[in-house]
């Protein structure tokens, strides 16, 4: 079954008369449980379809069926919430917030729910022992290093158990160890945790990790 | 309440940035709880006036007196109750004990820190003419029956432990109310109490004595200060005033007469129109930290363009994150408040206990400057409004912001 299903999409960014068309009547399906490269080279389209799936842009014309909801017609707040039980976005530069703890960062998305305090602290901390930093629980992300700050932000994707993970270049910003570290992190949510997972890499290695590899040019699919 | 770690969180990011924002919303507090307080026991001052008093005084200025033989005339007047001379007698305490005098000795000898209002009156009908001071007949009369037997308010008898039969000494700094051999003796014979629901601006922190003790000791040369005169009806002030002032108008002294309210006024008046003063100057601070609080949240949303591209990612609606940015905001604004409203609180004490300055109020009837509870809470809501302004601006901004512009930013 498609977890994420997109039919025919079209996005086009417009800057007074000029038009930009990103993706052209672009169609892409990703299975429950698969893991999913996208690449292409820079200015293929490919962040901008990563950005579709996740519900965080929408098309110009077309259908992104994510989880069996077509992201496409929701309302701002509708996709809102759809984000925040869904999906799991982890950014090239981790973006975590620096005034909050690995915990307390990692608990941002529960404080959407309607957990208790220590509900959220205990999944919180669930979520670090998963990505193996549950002894760096009260560090701040100064005192991480890039791939430590990478498994916080990937322990803050996966505490909401969403159905889908996104990754834009999640080992862009590493060095080769610790990129093979979040890459290893990232075949575990997969193969043993089921994790759909689609992830934009120009990383050949990190390519070589998925199961299926979508080769984007010029906002159409090569493959 | 769950989102109060995460915005304190935000505040401690740059403690110098939030600590000297704070300060300058505590600063506009302040200064509004303190000159808004100083208004309002100014009206309270007037507010304790009646309509059915006069005050006759000299019509070149209130520094020169008015003749004793305009009194009698005066009571003359259609309309006129009763009248009482009064001279403000200008003492203090502590005075050299009764003895000789140092010859050439003047005000600079005399300690002002413990300065309080004292008239000297005539007593019967000036005590007739003022319902508010409640004194129990017993001590009226003993009052009455001794000519240097004084009447003080509560505060000022707590004030200094004074009972019934106390004496102390008050020496003026105005020459022609200083007499050759020394200060001038008092006894306590009444303690005045005040209604405080009636008569809340009544100002208990005064003295009343006889003036004929005064007149009789510097020598019978003395003249009245003022004339405060009780009409039958307040409707006719104007026509009581005029018809005053119309009997000495071809005299070498002549009068000017108002009524109590407006009297106490041209006091205040002496500092310009304090109310506008007080009012302008409450209101550019206020402006000028809306601007400054505005800024900090301003400059607070643009750094953290990509933290809010980041939560609404994560779902936080657009809403969330606008109620996120306003409410730190707001918390500045609480924070603020209540530490403008405690130094407020602290800064009133200070001024009507500082030596010099306390004296000075105390002579315009401000012995008290209490922060009315009043004052103090439309304080906190003005720092509430200008929390609650300060950060909207900058909260619609990343209500309107769209994710993928701010996660793009450098």
């Amino acid at each position: 079954m498609a977890m994420v299903d997109v039919r025919n999409v079209t996005k086009v960014y417009r800057k007074d008369a000029e038009e930009l068309v990103v993706l052209n009547g672009l169609s892409l399906q990703v299975n429950e449980g698969d893991y999913a490269a996208l690449m292409g080279p820079s200015g293929s389209g490919k962040s901008t379809l990563l950005n579709l799936i996740a519900g965080i842009d929408k098309p110009t014309s077309g259908d992104v069926v994510v989880a069996g909801t077509n992201v496409a017609q929701l309302g701002e707040t509708q996709l809102a919430a759809f984000r925040s039980h869904n999906v799991g976005f982890i950014f090239q530069f981790y973006n975590l917030i620096p005034v909050l703890s690995a915990t307390e960062n990692v608990e941002l998305p529960l404080l959407l729910t309607h957990l208790s305090k220590a509900q959220r602290r205990e999944r919180a901390l669930t979520a670090l022992k998963v990505v193996g930093l549950a002894d760096r629980a009260s560090h701040y992300p100064r005192q991480l290093s890039g791939g430590q700050e990478q498994r916080v932000a990937i322990a803050r994707a996966i505490v909401t158990d969403p159905k889908v993970l996104v990754a834009d270049e999640p080992t862009g910003d590493l060095d080769a160890k610790s990129a093979t570290e979040i890459l290893d992190l990232l075949g575990t949510l997969n193969q043993e945790f089921k994790k759909t997972i689609v992830m934009v890499t120009h990383d050949p290695r990190a390519a070589e990790r998925a199961k299926t590899q979508h080769h984007l040019e010029k906002g159409v699919l090569k493959d | 309440m769950k989102y109060l770690p995460y915005l304190l969180k935000h505040l401690r990011r740059n403690w110098f940035r939030t600590t000297l924002t704070v300060l300058a919303m505590a600063l506009c507090i302040f200064l509004f709880c303190t000159l808004q307080s100083v208004l309002a026991q100014i009206n309270a001052l007037l507010d304790s006036t009646s309509a059915k008093r006069l005050v006759v005084r000299n019509s070149v200025s209130i520094v020169f007196d008015v003749p004793l033989a305009y009194g009698a005339r005066i009571q003359s007047v259609p309309g006129v109750e009763r009248v009482a001379i009064s001279n403000w007698f200008g003492g203090s305490l502590p005075a050299k004990k009764e003895g000789k005098g140092d010859a050439g000795t003047d005000s600079s000898t005399t300690d002002w820190s413990n300065f309080f209002n004292n008239l000297a009156v005539e007593m019967e009908p000036f005590l007739a003419m003022y319902p508010e001071y409640q004194l129990p007949p017993d001590q009226y009369r003993a009052l009455m029956a001794d000519q240097r037997g004084c009447v003080i308010g509560r505060k000022l008898a707590n004030k200094f432990g004074w009972k019934i039969g106390d004496t102390f000494f008050l020496e003026s700094f105005i020459p022609v109310h200083r007499k050759p051999d020394g200060p001038f003796e008092f006894v306590v014979r009444a303690i005045f109490d005040v209604d405080p629901v009636k008569y809340s601006g009544t100002d208990q922190n005064m003295m009343l004595f006889h003036q004929k003790y005064l007149y009789e000791a510097t020598g019978r040369t003395l003249q009245a200060g003022t004339y405060y005169v009780e009409i039958r009806d307040p409707d006719q002030a104007g026509q009581v005033s005029a018809a005053i002032d119309k009997l000495f108008e071809n005299s070498d002294h002549q009068t000017r007469t108002e009524t109590e309210k407006a009297f106490a006024a041209g006091f205040i008046a002496m500092a310009g129109n304090l109310a506008l003063l007080l009012n302008g100057i409450g209101i550019a601070v206020a402006f000028t930290i809306l601007l400054v609080v505005a800024n900090t949240m301003s400059i607070a949303v643009r750094e953290r363009r990509k933290e809010i591209g980041v939560l609404k990612t994560l779902g936080f609606t657009s809403g969330q994150v606008m109620g996120l940015v306003v409410a730190e905001s707001l918390l500045i604004g609480l924070i603020g408040g209540a530490l403008g409203i405690a130094g407020s609180r602290t800064i009133m004490f200070l001024l009507t206990h500082a030596p010099g300055l306390k004296d000075m109020l105390a002579g315009i009837g401000l012995s008290e400057l209490p922060l009315r509870p009043m004052v103090a809470a439309i304080g906190f809501g003005v720092a509430i409004v200008l929390g609650f302004a300060a950060g909207f601006v900058p909260a619609l901004s990343a209500y309107r912001a769209r994710i993928t512009d701010m996660l793009r930013t450098v």
